[in-house]
């Protein structure tokens, strides 16, 4: 036993002190990226021994560094973002259709509807005038335009939706590459006998950010690498091979479409390819951007657009119904008014080759057989009648006015539902970020302490090499 | 719990954002003045609205339609006026002579007279508003030709009023001045008198009667004349019946109207004196939110270390 006992103890220390100076600074430098989960070193004393003759410890060493870590949250975070991610598709999708149907702020369909039947109104106070033929005949152009212009913006938001499938794979994709690679990197870091923290951070950063996206369950291997499979149960990233997820044109639209296993996966190949359109989005398309988009493609515009037809082909078949009954000014019967074969919201418009005259605003009275008599009136007064009448439609039986108000309505309640849920998914993953944070992030006073403090440390350490130094002086001196 | 400088960050960016959506809503409402600005503020009240609207503009239509009628009716109501005007002159012409003359020059004054007379009711007859015949029913053609012939139709131009109720706005000249579509047979003797009465063919058969002095005929003119004035009359009475009941009918229409808006805006218009001490509550606890976030951001310990 002997002094330089003393410089291996200070030299432990200052190695020891050195290392959690550099894991403070990582921390420091990484107060703001995502992710990231703060490490501390976790120091142990050295073996003890007993040749000074009493038992003493041989110094410090670092016993590993640890990232602060709950997977437990992790997994809650996923689960939470996959949800969330939805809601949030689902609710600006509808935030871009609720304007057509804001019947509040704007004239739409049901102002378009309500001055289609004045007009009938107004021309049977005078059925022979042409200002009012004129009239009714631009207010039913007015009509069908609103119509298209409905079912266009509808159509739309679908397209769009439609469109953005393509890049959410492949953003699915990217992902599960990098992951594939974080997952290689973790095995070799492992072989080389150290601690991944960093690229754990990553795996999971990269888990958070597949799960916006689409509906995943992930397997952790005792190894740290992670295996990711869809909703479906296909495997997106296993180990170090991944899949490509990618869309492939379909009869309704994209399909979605995983290819096989590898690293690089084989290309894609359509024909043989499993379709996960059906399951990619979760059971209902509940979970992920990717089943916000199939509900808004697949289920929310149908509904609306459905809704819309039901409307255009009963005013369609009932307004042609009694107009073609009705005698026009040139004398003509049985014309359309509406083209009988439009029957939709899309392909709705005016007969063709009708003009005001072909109004049929006479019908045949008991003095009045076959209406020659231009004063004729009696048949704008049972079309205009059609306004009151009820239809038997999809949720009930309702006037065209009411249909069109609840419909309304529907798209407010849909849209408020989903901004709740956003709401509520929102202020739900804030709490477990709040959770994660505290647990794992880095708070700054906390490492300035740390600092101070390892810093005193190595100085101290320090301060024993010195006071080392200083008796090999003493004792050199003593032999000189 | 563990608190760090980004959790405190994060907590201040959501609850600013939260407050100032609460203050962006508030200021939506007082700028358009409306309660409900899309059908997802508040889709119940939304569908309530909607329905509120379509009622007045129902209402509006219905006023718009009662407007055009009474047009009809008011000229309609006029003209019946000078009829009637003028049967009072038949009426006198006819009872100067119930006891008939033979002086010519009275005869030719009585049957100028009444040709005249006949003339204007034919006239009065072919009334139009527009290009719209008021006794002409469906016919947009002239429905009396100079000899009192009707070519229109029986038909009454009706309007809805409210909803499933319709009104006549026009009167059957046919029924009016010949007792039908077609003429009504002119009464003599024991049928003198009696309704409905042809009125252009009866003054024609009391004319003859008065050239050709035939007393008994003169007599018989006379009864039909008071008949037809009776007849004209009748249908003046009814007129003003419509016209009361449209009135009447415009009357209800309004004040349901202002229910309904008063409902409606109950409904959608904003309260500006809470919707503005909201606003200030909310300002002041924003403020109190930025000063607070200001100070506490600003604290670390980076400060005081040297």
């Amino acid at each position: 036993m002997g002094i330089s006992t003393i410089f291996d103890i200070a030299s432990s220390g200052i190695a020891a002190q050195r290392l959690a100076i550099e894991v403070t600074g990582e921390n420091i430098a990484n107060v703001n990226t995502t992710g990231y989960s703060r490490q501390e070193v976790v120091l142990e004393n050295r073996p003890v021994n007993s040749a000074s003759g009493v038992p003493l410890g041989g110094g410090v060493q670092v016993q590993t560094v640890r990232r602060a870590y709950d997977g437990m949250l992790q997994q809650q975070i996923v689960n939470g973002n996959a949800t969330y991610q939805q809601n949030l598709t689902r609710q600006k999708a509808l935030e871009q259709i609720q304007p057509a149907f804001n019947e509040l702020a704007s004239d739409g369909l049901g102002q378009a509807m309500e001055n289609f039947f004045g007009a009938w109104q107004d021309l049977s106070a005078n059925p022979a005038g042409s200002a009012e033929r004129q009239a009714l005949l631009s207010r039913s152009q007015t009509l069908v335009d609103t119509f298209h212009q409905m079912n266009q913006s509808l159509s739309t938001v679908a397209n769009t939706a439609d469109n953005n499938l393509a890049g959410v794979s492949a953003e699915v994709t990217d992902h599960a590459r990098t992951l594939a690679l974080v997952n290689s990197q973790i095995l070799t870091t492992n072989s080389l006998g150290g601690t991944p923290n960093e690229l754990l951070d990553q795996r999971d950063l990269l888990l958070r950010q597949i799960s916006e996206k689409v509906g995943i369950t992930t397997t952790l291997a005792s190894d740290g690498t992670a295996s990711v499979a869809l909703a479906g149960g296909e495997q997106l990233v296993s180990g170090t091979s991944y899949s490509t997820l990618y869309t492939s044109a379909g009869a309704t639209g994209n399909q979605i479409r995983i290819s096989g296993l590898g690293s690089p996966p084989p290309a894609n190949n359509p024909a043989s390819d499993a379709d996960v359109s059906a399951t990619v989005g979760g059971s209902g398309n509940s979970l992920g951007e990717i089943g916000g988009l199939l509900q808004v493609r697949d289920s929310i515009v149908p509904g609306y657009l459905g809704k819309l037809n039901e409307m255009a082909t009963n005013l369609v078949s009932s307004v042609n119904a009694l107009h073609t009954a009705g005698y026009g000014l040139d004398g003509s019967t049985g014309n359309n008014f509406f083209a009988p074969a439009g029957t939709g919201a899309a392909s709705i418009e005016l007969a063709a080759g009708f003009s005001a005259a072909k109004i049929a605003a006479a019908f045949p009275t008991a003095t009045d057989p076959a209406p020659t008599s231009t004063g004729n009136n009696a048949n704008t007064l049972r079309i205009a009648a059609i306004q009151q009448t009820g239809f038997a439609f999809s949720t009930g039986s309702a006037t065209l006015d009411g249909f069109y108000s609840s419909m309304v309505g529907g798209v407010g309640i849909d849209t408020e539902g989903a901004r709740n849920l956003t709401g509520q998914g929102a202020s739900f993953l804030k709490q477990l970020n709040a959770l994660r944070e505290s647990n794992s992030a880095v708070s700054l006073d906390e490492e300035l302490t740390n600092l101070t403090r390892y810093q005193r440390a190595f100085q101290g350490s320090a301060k024993v090499i010195n006071a080392a130094t200083d008796m090999l002086d003493v004792v050199l001196g003593l032999v000189r | 719990m563990r608190i760090t400088q980004g959790m405190t960050a994060e907590n201040a960016i959501y609850n600013l954002q939260q407050q100032r959506s609460v203050m962006e809503t508030l200021q939506e409402q007082i700028s358009s003045g409306l309660m409900v600005n899309r059908p997802s503020d508040d889709p119940l009240t939304s569908r309530q609205l909607l329905d509120l609207e379509s009622q007045i503009a129902a209402g509006d239509q219905y006023t718009s339609n009662i407007t055009k009628g009474e047009l009809l009716l008011n000229l309609t109501n006029t003209a019946l006026g000078s009829m009637s005007g003028l049967m009072q002159q038949v009426k006198k012409v006819a009872g100067d002579l119930v006891s008939g003359s033979t002086d010519s020059n009275v005869i030719s004054g009585a049957v100028s007279n009444l040709t005249q007379l006949k003339q204007q009711l034919v006239d009065l007859g072919n009334t139009r508003v527009g290009n719209q015949y008021i006794f002409a029913g469906f016919s947009n053609s002239q429905p009396f030709d100079a000899a009192g012939n009707f070519s229109g139709t029986e038909d009454a131009l009706s309007v809805e009023i409210a909803q499933g109720s319709r009104m006549a706005t026009t009167v059957a000249g046919g029924s009016l001045l010949r007792g039908g579509a077609t003429p009504a047979p002119v009464g003599s003797g024991a049928t003198a008198g009696s309704s409905p009465v042809d009125v252009l063919g009866s003054i024609d058969a009391l004319i003859s009667a008065i050239s050709s002095n035939n007393t008994t005929a003169i007599s018989d003119g006379v009864k039909n004349m008071k008949a037809a004035a009776d007849q004209i009359a009748a249908s003046q009475a009814d007129v003003a019946g419509r016209l009361v009941r449209m009135d009447n009918m415009k009357g209800m229409i309004a004040d349901n109207q202002n229910t309904l808006k008063g409902i409606y805006g109950d409904l959608q218009n904003v309260d500006y004196a809470r919707a503005g001490i909201q606003l200030s509550q909310q300002t002041n606890a924003f403020n109190a939110a930025l000063a607070t976030t200001a100070k506490l951001t600003q604290l670390s310990l980076l400060d005081y270390m040297r």
